[in-house]
């Protein structure tokens, strides 16, 4: 397994406070993983940073074989690279529909003047499809996705990350709000997603994180404080005492 | 691709249909035909306001499908008029100029002759030399050009700057109307080279057509600024159609959503502000030749507000909403403001509408936006059901 994404001595500050403390994560190519933390571990920042939206104090974020830094460029550049992310709150394009929204994400180019002289394809529309097969919308396509129930707007995010091609794929909370069934659902979506990329899944549901059968990072106060498998990090007295010392001390 | 365009856009066809209609109509009613029920200088009110629905369908683009609140889409618009104006008043002045140097009997040199010009045109601001920007003022083709280019640049620089910078809302707001009243208050100073306040007169006379009855010549604005509406309407349809108008909501409705899909959006916003900046150029340069005049007050910023208002009341969002919006606003202005509304006597104090009308637009304005925020457009939803 060669390294997709090497984060290595991040520190962010903001107005003083450590967000970020010389974080050092690496993610293979394909790898499921899942990032848990108590809040304020750093979990979204650590997104903003590889994603483009914030820019660190120090480190490096270095990607692909390529080792190029992320650092540096544009939101949209790095999106281009091939890092999807879906955000806590579902954020689809609530005035369109399911179809417009997948395809707006496809993987096509993304120039003002490509876009304008875009035509409708018997291949794009296929792709569309599958997609949409793949997160259960497809009956959904025409439908605008305002309309849509929370859970199927959040799948109906991960189709559009799906869509861009990413190598790899940041999804912030994807159960959050979901009914049990809807959590299942989910969490087969994402386990198919990680067979052919990385997908990095933060989440604050142990249940849930459970359920993904992954390796697992713990973040706290902005750096890693365990690795490895759900019940290794678990019985880790470290994380114990992050998670349930509190209460206690 | 013509064909699904027009097929998913059946609005247009009904847009088209309509605006057909009623310029046919016009022009058959009008005095050219010897009809004369609608007369000349209503059939001019009528082409102006048809210039106002172009401008108000671009300002529908950048703000009712863009999301950027523009306050300063009404100086693209005066550009425009002044680089036509700036044609018809020197080939205006050359003509008459000659006319007067005929009689003499010692041919002019061509230094008498621009002499002469100059000394017509800006004596009025106690000068008689061409400043720099009246190089190309003897050339309506190269004119024609300054009417999409200057607007275009200007457009293109300022968006740059702004979106680049990402200055979003309502800074955006305040930048564009700051540009709108710089560019007005440097137009009211007499060394501006644009004749200060007095702007550029006589336009409606058309160089080359002296012969030519005002009738014939409005008629003619009038239906070229319904086919500049129509070709607009259908260019703006087809931009906020497809894939093109997905991206553009988007950006409107989720700007960092937009950026994260990997579209550079600012591109895309300063492809929108600088298209929409270039119609409504195109729009003030058919205005102004039937308005007659131009002046640095046409620029100031209330005018953009207007305009903001007009597609708020018509309904954002949807082109022939922002028609609607122009179109009945001002003409509604105009008859309240023109004293064709009558006082209402209330015994203690009556109200002139010349007084209130801007009371009732105001009041107008907030309860659309309150109330109705589809504004009038959205009474079509009402009749038209949407095939699901």
């Amino acid at each position: 397994m060669s390294m997709l994404l090497e984060v290595s001595g991040v520190t962010v500050t903001f107005d003083g406070f450590r967000a970020i403390n010389n974080l050092s994560i690496n993610f293979a190519e394909p790898e499921l993983r899942a990032i848990i933390g108590p809040n304020g571990a750093g979990k979204t920042t650590f997104m903003d940073i590889v994603t483009g939206k914030t820019k660190p104090d120090k480190g490096r974020v270095i990607w692909g074989e390529k080792n190029m830094s992320l650092l540096g460029m544009s939101e949209s550049q790095i999106a281009m690279e091939g890092i999807g992310r879906k955000f806590q709150k579902p954020t689809v394009f609530e005035d369109q529909t399911v179809r417009q929204n997948l395809a707006m994400a496809l993987k096509n180019p993304r120039g003002a003047f490509a876009v304008l002289m875009h035509k409708k394809t018997a291949a794009n529309g296929a792709r569309i499809e599958a997609i949409a097969e793949e997160i259960g919308l497809l009956g959904e396509l025409r439908r605008s996705a305002g309309e849509l129930s929370h859970g199927q707007k959040q799948w109906l995010e991960i189709g559009m990350l799906l869509a861009q091609e990413p190598r790899l794929l940041l999804v912030d909370e994807p159960a959050a709000g979901m009914t049990t069934e809807e959590r299942e659902k989910t969490t087969d979506i994402l386990r198919r997603a990680a067979e052919t990329r990385a997908v990095v899944v933060v989440e604050h549901d142990m249940e849930f994180v459970r359920r993904l059968a992954c390796k697992v990072t713990v973040l706290h106060e902005g750096s890693v404080l365990a690795e490895g498998s759900l019940d290794h990090v678990t019985s880790n007295p470290d994380v114990i005492e992050v998670y349930l010392g509190r209460a206690n001390a | 691709m013509k064909n699904t365009f027009i097929a998913q856009n059946p609005s247009v066809l009904w847009f088209l249909a309509a605006l057909g209609l009623f310029t046919f109509g016009v022009t058959m009613l009008s005095e050219v035909t010897g009809v004369g029920v609608i007369s000349t200088s209503f059939v001019k009110t009528l082409g102006k306001t048809l210039c106002l629905c172009l401008i108000a369908i671009a300002m529908d683009v950048v703000w009712g499908y863009c999301g950027i609140l523009s306050l300063g889409h009404f100086a693209f618009f005066g550009i425009g008029g002044y680089a036509v104006g700036m044609w018809l008043m020197y080939a205006r002045t050359e003509g008459i100029v000659l006319e007067s140097l005929t009689s003499q009997t010692i041919p002019p040199t061509p230094q008498e002759i621009t002499d002469a010009i100059g000394n017509q045109i800006f004596g009025v601001v106690g000068s008689a030399e061409f400043p720099m920007i009246w190089a190309f003022a003897d050339s309506l083709f190269l004119q024609l050009l300054m009417v999409v280019l200057v607007p275009g640049l200007l457009a293109l620089v300022f968006g740059w700057l702004a979106f680049r910078s990402r200055v979003t809302g309502v800074y955006l707001s305040i930048l564009t109307q700051a540009m709108t009243l710089a560019l007005s208050l440097y137009l009211f100073q007499n060394d501006s080279g644009l004749r200060g306040n007095n702007g550029l007169s006589g336009l409606q006379n058309i160089p080359g057509f002296k012969a030519t009855p005002q009738a014939t010549i409005s008629i003619i604005f009038f239906i070229a600024s319904a086919a500049a509406l129509a070709l607009g309407y259908v260019f703006f349809a087809w931009v906020v159609s497809g894939k093109m108008g997905s991206v553009v909501k988007g950006i409107r409705d989720n700007e960092a959503r937009v950026r994260f899909l990997g579209y550079h959006v600012e591109s895309y916003k300063l492809f929108i502000f600088t298209i929409t900046a270039i119609v409504s150029g195109i729009a003030g340069a058919l205005y102004y030749p039937q308005a007659g005049i131009i002046n640095p007050g046409e620029i100031a910023p209330i005018a953009s507000i207007y305009l903001a208002v007009w597609v708020a009341i018509g309904g954002r969002g949807r082109l022939y909403g922002a028609v609607i919006g122009a179109a009945f606003v001002s003409l509604m202005s105009s008859w309240f403001t023109g004293g064709g509304a009558p006082s209402i006597p209330l015994g203690f104090y009556t109200v002139e509408w010349t007084d209130w009308w801007l009371v009732l637009l105001g009041f107008s304005f907030v309860t659309v936006t309150l109330f109705f925020p589809k504004g009038i457009g959205g009474l079509f939803d009402y009749l038209v059901r949407k095939p699901s």
